[in-house]
């Protein structure tokens, strides 16, 4: 078999029983790179970090931050593409893009980076887009990484509009917090697209893996543009389509025509393993074998020259009469299915937060602490049971618990 | 459809957990008496390891069909499944003065967190589940609140139990 990438879906239960009412089924897609050749041939990268150097990154962070950028330096090849934007009250162009090429130079610019003023992100936002479309790259894999530790006001709107403008270009967005104080719902809403991704860096020694695990991870892209195409039976209905690996995301399944959806997916670095959840409702079926929904993925493989490629997998239910079903739940869908609903009894739980609904957010947050626990992710839950805790008495959970639990609940802190 | 049993909301049948409230909608929750405590001790073999040493009774599921609530130890992700009945104990397990409580905490670390022998007991009256604070040496706690001693107080599903600093939440089923 050639290359590509072969699909492979496990369902919550096999048997569902013979019902008159439609039933929720689970499916676990999961997706492996096949005849692949052990090194690949790299894409070229094109990379623009966009630095806050705003006065709070003064001392260990920035300097972190330096080693960190002349370490990227090192690692890209002399065929990538490197630019660096620096922002305060203002930004600048740092390191206009450019080949890398003389390395000394490169980290000499980077060096005389210096922390002072204020934090306004869009204009470092909109200059790191300029600077990262001037190379002309027939196939490459660009991304903007953005390091933060602070809040911008007044220009949020303004940053996720060019992420998006950026995002639709084909240029992924990796975005990183560091410290308590910076705004982890525009983080979020920036990254919320295919190729982009954030994390939450809780310690200025971290920032220096997390930059090479990002060059890594471009550096090991193999497929691009993937889409995933849903096709349902007459009366059955896609509830929702979320990502649990490498890290939980909502994926925009968008309803196309009547039966199908469609779901870009984006980039995929072979270094990590890709699972996605699907929620299908069924309809009442009688006994017998059904195709419940048909898959269809859509990829280019660059790195191999080969363009449209495409995989399918037909998904079949088998219906029996009720009591010969046994209620056996897969255990590997399950744990996913767990994780995924703790990252949205937390997501629902700062929306009451926010809305001033103190009692049901404790509730929700208690509850996303059993889901973790049942999931074997004994520190996490203890994290979030704390905080719910904090909330009841308080009122309030802690900036820094709060980051912990989204970034926590989605896989997102520390390695990954 | 389904009705979840936390929230009683309406629920799709296969549903595995509540859309609404994200409990658990399979009938019979598993059992992982296996934790993450017992796991330590045994590897380190602290002070707990001479009680590892005992054989582990892993209480056989309840036969008759009474009412059943679970409390899950958060440190360790113990889950204990008990049949309601007029007085439970818990506390900790002492063979020199003769205490088996029905709920032993010690194996979750319960003398460090401050619980007493003798700590709090749970009842069912009237239908609805009752916590008393045995006069305990540090306090027993409900959603952060301390209780008064010897007076029972109702506790609902999801709330949190605190005996001393150890925290333990409150399930039905």
């Amino acid at each position: 078999m050639g290359p590509g990438i072969s699909l492979r879906v496990t369902l919550s239960r096999s048997v569902l029983p013979a019902s008159s009412e439609p039933q929720l089924v689970y499916a676990l897609l999961e997706l492996t790179a096949q005849g692949l050749p052990m090194t690949l041939p790299k894409l070229p990268l094109n990379l623009c970090l966009v630095l806050d150097r705003s006065s709070s990154m003064r001392g260990e962070r920035l300097q972190q931050v330096k080693e960190a950028a002349g370490r990227i330096v090192e690692m890209l090849d002399a065929d990538d593409y490197f630019s660096l934007v620096a922002f305060n009250d203002r930004a600048e162009v740092v390191v206009p893009a450019q080949r890398v090429r003389n390395r000394n130079d490169l980290k000499r610019q980077i060096g005389m980076i210096e922390a002072a003023g204020g934090t306004e992100m869009a204009t470092g936002m909109a200059l790191a887009l300029q600077e990262i479309q001037k190379p002309v790259q027939s196939r490459s894999v660009s991304r903007i990484l953005l390091l933060t530790d602070g809040r911008t006001y007044g220009d949020e709107g303004r940053c996720v509009e060019i992420a998006r403008r950026a995002q639709n270009r084909g240029i992924g967005l990796t975005a990183l917090g560091i410290g308590n104080e910076w705004n982890e719902d525009l983080l979020e809403t920036m990254a919320a697209h295919e190729s982009s991704r954030t994390r939450f860096i809780t310690s200025a020694a971290e920032i220096s893996a997390i930059f090479t695990d990002e060059v890594k991870r471009m550096s090991s892209t193999f497929a691009q543009d993937i889409a995933l195409r849903c096709e349902v039976r007459p009366g059955a209905l896609l509830r929702s389509v979320d990502r649990v690996r490498p890290f939980i995301a909502r994926v925009q399944a968008v309803e196309e025509r009547e039966l199908l959806w469609n779901a870009p997916l984006g980039d995929w670095s072979g270094a990590e393993p890709q699972a996605l959840l699907l929620e299908v409702v069924a309809p009442a079926l009688g006994i017998g074998d059904h195709p419940l929904l048909r898959l269809n993925l859509t990829y280019n493989l660059p790195g191999m020259n080969l363009m449209h490629q495409q995989g399918e997998l037909v998904l079949r239910v088998a219906v029996r009469s009720a009591d010969s079903v046994s209620y056996e739940v897969d255990p590997t869908v399950k744990h996913w299915l767990e994780r995924l609903v703790a990252y949205r009894l937390q997501a629902s739980a700062w929306q009451d937060v926010a809305d001033g609904r103190i009692e049901e957010a404790t509730r929700r947050l208690q509850m996303a602490g059993t889901r973790l626990f049942e999931a074997g992710e004994t520190e996490l839950a203890r994290t979030v049971q704390e905080e719910a805790t904090r909330l009841l008495r308080s009122g309030n959970a802690s900036a820094e618990g709060r980051k912990r639990i989204k970034y926590g609940t989605r896989g997102l802190i520390g390695q990954e | 459809m389904q009705l979840c049993t936390h929230c009683n909301a309406q629920q799709l049948d296969g549903a595995i957990f509540c859309s609404e409230c994200g409990a658990s909608l399979l009938g019979s929750p598993q059992r992982r008496e296996t934790t993450a405590s017992l796991n330590r001790a045994a590897a380190t073999g602290d002070a707990t390891a001479f009680e590892m040493s005992e054989p582990l009774v892993i209480d056989a599921p309840p036969v008759s069909a009474a009412p059943t609530f679970t409390l899950v130890v958060i440190n360790s992700g113990r889950r204990i499944t008990l049949e309601a009945s007029d007085n439970l104990l818990i506390g900790r397990k002492d063979n020199q003065r003769g205490i088996y409580p029905d709920v032993d905490l010690g194996l979750d670390g319960g003398y460090d967190a401050g619980v007493s022998r003798r700590h709090a007991m749970i009842s069912l009256q009237n239908g609805s589940y009752c916590i008393e604070d045995l006069a305990s040496a540090n306090g027993t706690f409900v959603n952060g609140r301390r209780l008064p001693p010897q007076e029972p107080v109702p506790i609902r599903p999801g709330d949190e139990l605190k005996l001393g600093t150890l925290l333990l939440r409150f399930e039905i089923g």
